[in-house]
Order: structure tokens, then sequence, then C-alpha cells
């Protein structure tokens, strides 16, 4: 064998790129450029794949990373039967997501460890601030919106959810795209939308959920990532949950590296959050070392990066009672949320 | 970059930085392995170790720490001997199994590896220093595949094969720098074939061995697999033993990079390549989350080397992190700026180090990728697929992975061509590597050591006037056929051709060197217009210049009985001629194909590609036949060709040519006559002449595989052993139609 040689034969870069001569404003009036960008397919899988062979964690290392992955979780209960009574004792596994005892034998009692926020329906906004309240911890509530999951309501419904939610203190409201717009490649429409979503939340943060699943290719996954930037979102999440196909490491790579070239481009760094089917510790720790990877240590902060899961946090904390105790934990040593 | 092996934290402090930490695989089966040798390793020949004694020894060591893990072995020439032995032995039973039987033992071979594979991919990566993910996730589950596929390929060998027997003994020398994965590529289809091999291991290669052993302790067929370790000095012996057909070398590689990126997009492209190299960890190969492990002193030393130099002649060097100079490992290195012309930029590029160089078309990249003398393989990246298609079909490479790089299946062929090699690995041309159509004698494994390789050919004799002509003088105008037309000899002299009663028949001309540099740049040119014929069109030529064959029936037929060829017979040579020519224009339309490869969403092309320009030196026997039988499958399969014809009677071929002047684009046919064994010389030592076809004596035989090691070209010769060019297994055969082009593998992810 000889040498191997690559030859980058594109006026766009590699694999994702952008068309460079666009200046991206937050307004970004011309989004012609966005109907120019191409998503190299089999090379994103080919990436997902190596990312998640090549990085492993072990020992106190990865104690401390599954720590830190608790920092991240928005703690979430999604469910048609949720009451006040379920959320609140959501709320109390928020602010105690580890054990006491196991978080001392790590010497990690005094770190604070909460989980980032708690994730609930509109309706049961109010009963999620009281329980926090109560439990006197300033955990942010979020709150789903725009007729999540599939957002098929009228902009009008969709716009005074976000109200209401805010309202009832919702302080991180997660909205779904309108598919449809996307589909149809009206890139305009899904950015005036947005742009009012935006405007609804007034102080709240904005998560937009891009619905992966549902969007048909890689392309118009990096579309909407950065119409949903541009039009003034703090985070970027995969999916609702709700949908045949959630938070995968494709999507998120193409996902990731929007942001890294809005990043680039503008300098603002935008939050990530994937969503859906992350159920064990050892997919938290992937989801850690790819954002590591693609994004950098920087990125590795609440403020940008967040993991919307459920049942995520039993498992991380039944990997800490092994850690420190040696042994696997029983369903009944660890309290359930 | 972060160095992987530091002590440890505690997790307060790791909770803040979320740094990673080691993550050791641990290697406790490897050396216990080693321990079962007592560390003291030998050959594995004829299912047994082999130990003898008086040998020196040279020490395994682990390239991180230096620290000795065993002692290994020097083999001498009665072990190579052994080892040969074992394997003829081996070959009687082995070769003539029902392929269904091999096909079970190479299941069985692949199973006992999966259950030994943590030992197998442990012991290679501490030995070798490779990353453990690498050995582990892409070697071992790859040296699986290829038995199962090669498995697969024995249970079908008697229907898909018929006509091939396996070559023999194989001999296989294998190079510092591989894998134990490189090995089984080249084993397998031996193997499978029913081959039996002999590996001569660089000293100090425990994997290799420990296959063998794993194969051994299969119990049935032992000797259809011997490693001995030794240097590589021990080649010539290994190649000249008694029943060795055919011995497989493979020089070291370089793991270097070579990367072309379009003005457009540099600067883009160069600060993604450094946000990526900077994240690349380097550290022990026994680490699960390190990227790059290291190769040794040695292979550090050539890339500090290469630095150092590139930055004398002007290059910009971006490394990432900081690796301490004294440490065993090289951090990834990305070289910028080298001028063209200097001569970093000429050599090969040493692992870890990358060079980028700008382009602004997708010709210019072309001409760049195709002016080097190597042709291994490449990638091409571009979110535009009709531009990507081109490069792929444009790059003179045996591997173009589009938008991918380094992808293998055992059902793709692997290989190169120029001087990566010619020959092929997996797929079906694989297999072709270890067949010979059955019937083919046994390769006599002496050399003549009397042949002067700087005189042979080199002396043309001078020719005089012989006397008078009797009959009618030759039809074909006098001279040389190049560029289409009949031209005279730059010796401007000529050598007597006489009949079967010794008559003169007339004159032709005496070629020379010139006259063969003056035929392959007429090739040359004609190469463009021909490689974009479609397989069609050059049917139709042929078909075209068959019937005018046939119009001149009478002609050659007569020509040839005045060489003392019975009418009837010359009349059926004649015939035989047309068919083959319309037997390979029907040929053509049919070569290449789709592979399915597992795991990978889109196809893989196997392209059959012209070689380029093609030297032929036709036998003395069968005048017309042979020509023809040689040129046919040539053009059809779209290469140029230079042909010395018959010594004895080369009129009918020159009478050939004037239906071809007429009918073929000029310079696609150039026949050249003279002194056989001068022009053989001046073909054998043309670097640009792409391949070497000699039908001649033992001495020409043996001087074109010599001479042909300067630019690698396959040969094809025949060790002055006739051939029946009437019948049509040698004469039409499927050899031809295989040495008659190359492989190119396409590869083709696709997804939106």
């Amino acid at each position: 064998m000889g040498v191997p040689i690559f030859i980058t034969a594109v006026t766009n870069c590699c694999w994702i790129g952008a068309d460079n001569c666009v200046i991206l404003g937050i307004l970004g009036t011309d989004l012609s450029w966005i109907s120019k960008v191409q998503v190299n397919h089999p090379a994103v899988l080919r990436r997902a794949q190596q990312v998640q062979a090549r990085r492993t964690v072990k020992k106190e290392w990865q104690a401390a990373w599954l720590l830190k992955a608790v920092t991240f979780i928005d703690l979430t209960t999604l469910s048609g039967d949720d009451t006040s009574s379920n959320v609140q004792r959501l709320c109390y596994k928020a602010k105690y997501p580890i054990r006491e005892d196991l978080l001392k034998a790590l010497n990690m009692h005094d770190k604070d460890i909460t989980t980032a926020a708690v994730c609930v329906y509109p309706a049961r906004v109010c009963d999620a601030v009281r329980a926090l309240k109560a439990a006197g911890c300033n955990i942010p509530v979020a709150s789903v919106a725009t007729g999540f999951p599939a957002g098929q309501t009228h902009l009008k419904t969709r716009l005074e959810e976000i109200r209401l939610a805010v309202e009832d203190g919702a302080s991180e409201i997660d909205v779904v795209i309108n598919r449809s717009l996307v589909l149809t490649g009206q890139w305009e429409a899904l950015y005036d939308e947005i742009r009012q979503f935006r405007k609804a939340c007034g102080e709240a943060h904005l998560k937009t959920i891009l619905a992966t699943g549902e969007l048909g290719s890689l392309t118009n996954v990096y579309k909407a990532s950065m119409i949903a930037m541009m039009a003034g979102s703090d985070f970027i999440k995969t999916s609702t949950g709700k949908e045949t196909v959630n938070a995968t490491f494709p999507v998120a790579i193409v996902m990731l590296r929007a942001i890294r070239d809005f990043f680039w481009k503008t300098g603002n760094k935008i939050g990530f959050k994937p969503a859906g089917g992350i159920r064990s510790a050892k997919d938290a720790l992937a989801w850690l070392s790819l954002i590591k990877e693609e994004l950098g240590d920087e990125w590795l902060k609440p403020e940008l990066f967040r993991i919307g899961a459920s049942t995520l946090l039993s498992d991380i904390e039944r990997q800490i009672y092994h850690h420190v105790t040696g042994r696997y934990a029983a369903y009944h040593d660890l309290p359930m949320s | 970059m972060a160095a992987a092996t530091r002590t440890a934290p505690r997790a307060r402090e790791i909770f803040t930085t979320l740094e990673y930490g080691p993550a050791p695989e641990s290697h406790a089966c490897a050396l216990a392995w080693l321990d079962t040798q007592d560390r003291h390793l030998g050959h594995y020949v004829n299912g047994k170790w082999l130990k003898p004694e008086h040998r020196n020894s040279v020490p395994c060591q682990d390239p991180i720490t230096g620290e000795n893990l065993a002692s290994c072995l020097q083999a001498q020439a009665e072990d190579v001997a052994a080892a040969v032995e074992a394997a003829r032995t081996a070959l009687e039973n082995w070769s003539t199994l029902p392929g269904a039987r091999r096909a079970q033992h190479l299941t069985r071979l692949a199973k006992m590896i999966q259950k030994h594979q943590r030992l197998l991919w442990t012991l290679e990566s501490l030995v070798t220093g490779r990353a453990v993910r690498e050995v582990r996730d892409r070697d071992v589950p790859l040296a699986q595949q290829l038995l199962q596929y090669h498995a697969v390929q024995a249970h079908t060998q008697e229907e898909a094969l018929a006509g091939w027997e396996p070559m023999g003994v194989i001999g296989l020398i294998v190079p510092p720098t591989f894998s134990f994965l490189e090995m089984m590529w080249r084993i397998c289809p031996a193997l499978a074939v029913g081959c039996t091999v002999v590996v001569l291991v660089p000293p100090a290669s425990p994997a290799p061995l420990l296959l063998a052993q794993l194969a051994g302790e299969l119990g049935s067929f032992p000797g259809i697999l011997n490693v001995i370790s030794g240097p590589t000095s021990l080649g010539p012996v290994l190649a000249s033993q008694p029943g060795v057909q055919k011995v497989a070398f493979c020089g070291a590689v370089e793991g270097g990079l070579r990367l072309l990126i379009q003005e457009s997009v540099w600067d883009e492209t160069m600060t993604r390549l450094q946000a990526r190299m900077g994240r690349l960890r380097v550290g022990r190969g026994l680490d699960g989350a390190v990227d790059m492990g290291a190769r040794g002193a040695a292979a550090r030393d050539l890339a500090q080397r290469y630095v150092r130099e590139a930055q004398s002649q002007g290059a910009q060097v971006f490394q990432a992190g900081d690796v301490p100079s004294d440490s065993p490992f090289y951090p990834p290195t990305l070289i910028s700026d080298l001028p063209p012309a200097s001569p970093c930029a000429q050599t090969e590029v040493p692992w870890p180090l990358v060079v980028a160089s700008p382009f602004r078309t997708a010709k210019e990249a072309l001409a760049v990728a195709n002016g080097t003398p190597r042709g291994g393989s490449a990638s091409v990246w571009s979110e535009r697929l009709g531009q990507a298609l081109e490069l792929g079909y444009g790059l003179r490479m045996g591997i173009v992975w589009i938008n991918a790089h380094g992808l293998r299946d055992p059902a793709v062929p692997t290989g190169g061509c120029k001087e990566s090699g010619s020959s092929w690995h997996g797929g079906p041309d694989g297999l072709y590597e270890y067949l010979q159509p059955s019937g083919t004698p046994a390769r006599q494994p002496s050399l003549s050591e009397n042949l002067n390789y700087d005189t042979f050919g080199l002396a043309v004799p001078s020719t005089l006037p012989a006397g008078p002509e009797t009959g009618p003088s030759p039809a074909p105008p006098y001279g040389l056929f190049v560029g289409g037309r009949f031209q005279a000899p730059g010796a401007r002299s000529s050598r007597p051709i006489q009949d079967s009663h010794g008559n003169l028949h007339g004159y032709v001309a005496e070629g020379g060197a010139k006259d063969i540099r003056g035929a392959v740049e007429a090739a040359h040119q004609a190469a463009p217009g021909w490689v974009g014929q479609s397989p069609g069109a050059r049917a139709a030529l042929l078909g075209a210049l068959a019937a005018a064959l046939e119009r001149r029936e009478s002609a050659l037929a007569a020509r040839l009985e005045r060489h003392g060829v019975e009418l009837k017979v010359a009349k059926a040579e004649v015939e035989l001629s047309v068919r083959r020519l319309r037997a390979w224009g029907a040929r053509a339309q049919a070569q290449g194909h789709t592979l399915q490869v597992a795991e990978l969403r889109g196809p893989v092309l196997r392209l059959r590609e012209p070689l380029g320009v093609l030297a032929i030196v036709c036998p003395d026997e069968w005048p017309l036949l042979a020509f023809v039988s040689l040129l046919a499958p040539a053009l059809a399969h779209g290469n140029t060709v230079v042909l010395v014809p018959s010594g004895t009677c080369p009129i009918p071929a020159l009478e050939v040519c004037q239906d071809v002047a007429t009918l073929l684009p000029a310079g696609l046919v150039n026949v050249v006559t003279g002194d056989r064994d001068h022009l053989t010389r001046c073909m054998a030592l043309h670097q640009d002449v792409q391949a070497l076809w000699y039908f001649g004596s033992v001495q020409g035989s043996q001087f074109v595989e010599w001479a042909s090691a300067g630019n690698l070209k396959p040969v094809w010769v025949n060790r002055g052993l006739p051939r029946a060019w009437d019948q049509d297994a040698e004469g039409a055969g499927p050899e031809l139609g295989l040495r008659a082009a190359q492989t190119k593998a396409l590869w083709l992810p696709m997804g939106d």
C-alpha cells in the first residue's frame, strides 16, 4: 500500500459546511444559503461509530464523570398521569439525586450536587415550583410548550402556552418546532415562528426541540439547527422523547457541528440537549465524551449542556453505589424518584 | 492532546477538570501465554514449536517501556528448509481435499480466533504499541471475517474456479511494520484454494506465531501454516527452496498521509483539522481511550528527521500538544507550505505525519495525485458526487474511497498499482494470486547464475546482404509499424528473414532502443482515446479487424505455408485468429461488477481498468495466431500495445498491420521487428511501460523479471516453455483476460 491521499475537492468544507461567504447575524435576513448546505451522511455515521468506541473512563474518573452527568440532567416527567404527588417526588429527587452517604464516601457531599432542572408539562409547572420552593432550593423548572410533542396546534395557542408557563414560574421553555415547515423547506417561516417563541419567553430560556427523528435527513437537521440558533434559541434539543427515533449519535454530531460553526461565525455559545432514550450510566458517559470531543470542555457545564432523562438518574446512582461499596445495589437500596 | 498516563487525582478534582483517566487493558493473558513458552519463542512448524539449538536470539521488547518480554530465535537456512518441507508434505493432502473440507477447517480456525481473541489483541497491542481499540475493534473481527469469506470461496471452488489449480507452497515475507492482519489477507486466500504457506516474519513478532499455533492446535492438517521468524536476508533462501511456487513479498509501509485541499476551502479545512488533531490522545497502546500508540524509537526518529528537514525546506509545522522528546511517543503532526520541488515533498511521508498542500482545480489535483510512482489507495472527499466520481475513476490507485477512508472488507480486493505493487488480496482477485491454470508446469526455483544482466541483449548483430530473394517479396511495406504507419528504423538497417527451406524470404527493419522509445510514446498518445471508447466500440473495431483478416485469409495462409506449415493447418490458424479477435471483443463488454459489503451502506465497484502501455514479446511459434491471441485481449481491455512479433516469421504480423493502419486509431498498435533480446531489454528497462508479457527463452524470462523490478511493472513470462496457442485454455483462457487489466475497488458509501 502506498500513501493514501485525501482530496477535498469542494467549494464547501469537508463534510459539514456552510457557505462561508454569508455573514451570520442574529437577524440573518438572507437565508438562501441554508438551502445549499449538505451533510455528508456516511462520514457522520462513521464518526458516530468511532467516537463511541474510542473513549472510556474507569474507576474514580468514572465516578466523578457520573456525578458531573447528574448536574446536567433535566429530570423529566412527561406523562398523562402526572399529578402533584409524583411531581413533588421528582423535585425532591432533583434536590437529592444521590444518597448522602455515597457522596460522603466520595468526599463530594459539600459540592451541592443537584440535577440541572426539572422538566414537566405546562399544567404541572405550579406543582413543581411549589415543591422546589418547599425543598428550599433554586433548581429551575423547565416546561415543555407549543403543542408538545407534535406542535400541530395553532400558532396563537402555542404562543399563549409559552406565556402561561412563564407566568406560572417556568424559567426554561422547551418548545417544539413546526416540522411541516422544515419538510416543505420554509426556512424563513420557521425562523419567524421561533423568533415569536423567543419573544414570548421573555426572560425565560428558550430550548428548541428539533424532533430530529421526523426531519427526514441529516441535512435538514443541520439546517433546522442553524435556523433555531439564528432565531435566538439558548439551547437546541434533539427530540421530545415521543418520536420513534430519539437522541442518536449521528444526529448529535450534526447538531454539535452546527453549534460549533455558529460559534466560529458569531462568537455565541449555544447549548445542546439530547433527550429521549438515554437510560444507562454508560450512555451518559458516552454523551459527555462526545461533547468533550466535539465542542470541548467549555461546553461541559449546565448552562451549555443538558441531558433530558427520567430513568437515567437511578442507573447513575446504582453505578455510584457499586463504585463506593463494591456491591451491586438491590432495588430497595436506592430511593425512587 | 493529553498524555494518557498520569497519577490518580481524587474524584473531587476530576469532577472539576473532567479529564480522561487511564483505562488500562490488562495484558496478563499475553504475558501468561509468553510464560507457556518460558519467554522464549521459536518457530511454529508442522503443528509444533520448533526451537533448534545454537541459534541467535533477539529480544522482543515493549516499545513503550523497553521492558524485555521474551527472546525470539532467529531462523537459519535449515529452519527455512524444514518449514518448506513441512508445507510440501502438507500440500499433498491439503490441495487434493474437496473444497468443502478446507472450508470447514478455515471456519474452525475462525472460531478458534474468536475464542482466544483477547489474547490475540492484547499480545499484538503489547508488542507493537498500536492502540488496542484498533486491534480489538477492527483487526480481530476482520481476521475472522477473512477466514469466513475464504471458507465460502473454498466451498464453491470446484464450481466457480474450474480449470484452475492451487500453485503449491507459497512463501510469504513480511516486513517489520506489518500487523498480523496483513498476514491474514495473504494466507487466507492461499489456504482456501489449497496452497500451503511458509511465512517469514521479522524477529520479535509473536502474534503471527500465536496464529500459527491456533491453526496447529486444530489438530488436522498441521503443516499448512508454518511461521518462522528471522531477518529479511533469509528471503532469497526461502525463494530458492525447491517446491516454493510463489513468494509474496511486501516492503515496509509508511503510514503518513498526503492531503490535497482545494484552495477555496483551505483555511477552513486547516482550522478544522487542527481542532480535531488537538483532541487526539497519544499514549500506551494498551489503553482503551487512546487514539494513537507508539511504534518504537525507529519510527519516532524517522518522523523527527522528516519534520526537521521539512522545516529547513521552508514548511510550516503544526503539532498537537507537547510530547517530551525523550518519550517514545510522537505527536500527530500537520505539515503545510512544503514547496512542491523540495526533497521532502517527493519522499514517502512517515507515520504519524500529514502533509497538506493546496490545489486549484480538480484536474490539477488529479495530476498531482497521479504524479507519483505510488498507487496504493486514496480517498476523495466532496459534496458533489459527480466530481468525486470523476476523480475516483481518474485516480491511478488500487483503492479509492469516496467520502470515507480506510474501509476494508474481505469481499473487496485490496491492492495497488504502479510501485505499490500488483498483487491483490481479498475478493476474487485475491484468489487468483494463488491459482494457476490447470496443468501449468511447476516453477523451477533455480535461477541461472550465468546470465549477465548488464550485457543481455545489449549488442545488436550487424546485418549484411544475405543473398538473392526467392519467391515474391513480402507484401507489407518495409519498416516498423509505429504511430499508425510504416516507418524506417532509427538504425537504418535490416535483418533477413528466411523461409523453412533456408531461402531468403525478405528483409524486415532492424528496430532499436530509439524505435521502442518512439513506439511507447505513440502508444501513450493513443491511450486516452482508446480508454475513452466504450467496450462496445472497441468490440466493433476488433470485429472490423477480424473481417479484414478474413479477407486476407489466402495471402496469410500462403505466407505461413512458406514457413513450413501445411496449407490446411495454415488456413485453420488464420480462421482461429479471426475467431479470437471476435471472442475478445465480446468478452470486453462484460467487465467489472458491484460487490456487496456487509455493514456498508452503498456499493463497492470492482472496476477492471487498462494497464496502460502493454509491451508484448510474441513467441516464435504460431507467428500469426500467437500474435493475434495476445493482441486481442490487450486491446479489448483498453490497453495500447507495443509488440515484438515472432522472430523467425514476423511477416504475417506486419501484414495484419496493414489492416490495422486503416482500421484502428494511430498508435494503438505498434509493431517493432528486430533482435528479440535487444528489443526485450529496451522494453523491460523502459520505466513508462506499464506491463510486459514475454514469450521466449529461459534467459529472456529471467532478464525480464529482473529488469522490470525497476518500476515494478507486472510481468508475465513463459520461462522458455511452449504454449498451446491453438487450444482455447492456453490461447484464449481467462488467464489472458486477468492479466490484461488491473482491478480498482471504488467504495461508494451512500446516504443523505
